[in-house]
């Protein structure tokens, strides 16, 4: 049985248990809107976890739960809560629910794609630069600083230089012009990040286990994700294939961080060097699907079904689970 | 230079700070983590050879990492100031980007870190106790037998699990080694086990003894009260320090 959470409307989420759905692998899924009429508990003991979930009518042990694919949205923000006081007993009960949810997805002996501890590597993008640098990828030059001077000096030295979040949280990659420059003395409150801004193309490379999709993306945007936004005009996307080398870096650099699905952002240079962004641990693989037809939803399904590694569940990004 | 990184309201900190000076580990600066706030001046620089930090405190100090060999880091949190300052609608983001901030920046320093951060943990890894007791087990520790559902609040779940009345001890695992208590060899080598499985030099393990009189694994931290260790973890932290090398 494979167990997915979020809202079953979101389009990635809607596109597994399709592909779930397609190939007859039974599923359930954990309506986050309808947490009130669920419940949990778990236990370990001597090493061993167990449980059970309700949802709705029907109670499941969570032993028998081979997969899982997480993809919820931050459960203080549910409409359900919208109307709710601070202390309310249901506002209460979904954020108990969801960390107790949370403590058995982090400990499970099923295939958790992903667990919390390696996605949160995402949580700090420099942090993050520093592990894939460890895999042999080039990473941008990166400043981040409180002094406006650095940064003045960092534009001349780079000519184009974007900002953008430290963190995971409002991550919109904007470049740095004329106008943001007269109100740098603003960083001086809070540690700011610059990045060199590096031209080529931008490729998404989302890996599901041992299995590799690759996405070159045409956009004038300095963040294509927002294309029409900053350029007026959408983004291209097509499939490409990543040189044997290139592909087993990728699996090497998910695998590393612990993820069963990730998606990679690079960008290969006109010298066909190879930066590497960041790694997403939640990718909405769904625009890339959407646009060139691979099929990632069905290698995630596929991942899910194929159960459990018989490898000591863990959840350090350092640690292997394959 | 070696840093000692901790809050001023961090006793334990404090005691190492004064302890390691009195051994002669120098220069040794203690950098509290109110001064990382509101008035130091940042800078953190990465690119494709290595990682670069320098920190200039509201005191004029400069901490540059061409010349840190090494850090104890005990610190929890970033300085709340610069988030408090913040707009409201602000306070959280500023708060994720200062989480971040650190993260790296620490992540980046020089030579030996006691405890290097983790993506779960600013000093070292914060598991759940659910994952505690899990791996405490995995590790060849007994443990309780650990319960949660759907009710029970997200913010009661980080406590030891002792039960009430229980005599406990306080080890300190360092290098292979645990320090602040006399537990069988079977217990020593199932707590080194726990800190090396879970990626950490230094971790503090709480035990209580069961009614079986079996000592039982009630919880862990990255952060323990060192001075638990006395003079023979702090002159083990010092031989780490400045001899190099990961314990």
């Amino acid at each position: 049985m494979i167990l997915v959470c979020g809202i079953p409307s979101e389009t990635p989420l809607r596109m597994v248990t399709s592909r779930l759905e397609e190939t007859g692998t039974p599923f359930v899924v954990f309506n986050q809107r309808e947490f009130a009429n669920c419940e949990i508990w778990l236990e370990v003991n001597h090493g061993e976890i167990g449980g059970e979930l309700r949802i709705g009518e029907r109670t499941y042990p969570l032993q028998e739960f081979v997969g899982v694919y997480p993809r919820m949205m931050d459960d203080r923000c549910l409409p359900e809560l919208s109307d709710e006081p601070p202390d309310s007993s249901l506002r209460s009960y979904c954020r108990s629910f969801h960390d107790a949810l949370t403590r058995w997805m982090e400990i499970a002996p099923a295939r958790v794609i992903n667990r919390c501890a390696p996605m949160a590597s995402n949580s700090s993008k420099p942090y993050q630069s520093q592990l894939i640098r460890e895999h042999g990828f080039l990473i941008p030059e990166i400043l981040i600083t409180t002094d406006p001077e650095l940064v003045r000096a960092f534009r001349a030295k780079h000519g184009r230089v974007i900002y953008k979040s430290i963190s995971a949280v409002r991550s919109i990659v904007q470049e740095l012009n004329d106008e943001d420059e007269e109100r740098l003395e603003r960083i001086r409150w809070c540690p700011t990040q610059f990045q060199e801004y590096v031209e080529g193309t931008n490729v998404r490379v989302h890996t599901v286990g041992d299995e590799v999709f690759a996405t070159a993306v045409r956009s004038e945007a300095t963040d294509y994700r927002y294309s029409t936004r900053q350029s007026g005009e959408p983004a291209e996307l097509r499939e490409v294939v990543l040189s044997d080398e290139l592909t087993a870096q990728c699996l090497r650099l998910s695998q590393s961080l612990g993820l069963e699905f990730a998606g990679i952002d690079l960008k290969v240079t006109p010298d066909d060097e190879v930066y590497c962004f960041e790694v997403n641990p939640c990718p909405g693989f769904s625009y890339y699907e959407a646009n060139t037809g691979q099929p990632i939803s069905a290698a995630v399904a596929r991942r899910l079904a194929a159960g459990p590694a018989h490898a000591t569940v863990c959840s350090d990004a350092a640690q292997v689970c394959v | 230079m070696w840093l000692v990184l901790c809050s001023s309201s961090d006793p334990s900190g404090l005691w190492v700070y004064e302890g390691l000076r009195q051994l002669g580990v120098a220069p040794l600066e203690l950098v509290l983590a109110e001064w990382l706030g509101y008035g130091s001046r940042w800078e953190h620089r990465l690119d494709g050879s290595g990682t670069h930090l320098k920190i200039v405190l509201p005191d004029g100090r400069v901490l540059c990492s061409s010349r840190i060999r090494g850090a104890i880091n005990r610190l929890l949190a970033p300085s709340p100031g610069i988030a408090q300052r913040a707009a409201a609608s602000d306070k959280e983001y500023a708060q994720a980007e200062l989480q971040a901030f650190y993260l790296s920046w620490l992540n980046g320093l020089p030579g030996v870190v006691i405890n290097r951060p983790t993506s779960v943990g600013l000093c070292g890894p914060w598991y759940h106790p659910s994952e505690w007791v899990y791996r405490a087990s995995r590790a060849g520790l007994p443990a309780p037998v650990y319960r949660q559902n759907g009710h029970d609040a997200a913010e009661l779940g980080y406590r030891s699990l002792a039960p009430e009345g229980a005599g406990t001890i306080k080890l300190i695992t360092f290098g292979g080694e645990v320090f602040g208590g006399r537990v069988p060899d079977r217990i020593v080598g199932a707590c080194v086990k726990l800190a090396h499985e879970a990626k950490t030099q230094m971790l503090g393990i709480e035990l209580y003894a069961a009614e079986n009189g079996e000592w039982t694994f009630a919880n862990a931290t990255p952060c323990p009260d060192l001075s638990a260790g006395g003079a023979p973890l702090l002159k083990r932290m010092a031989q780490s320090l400045t001899e190099g090398g990961q314990p």
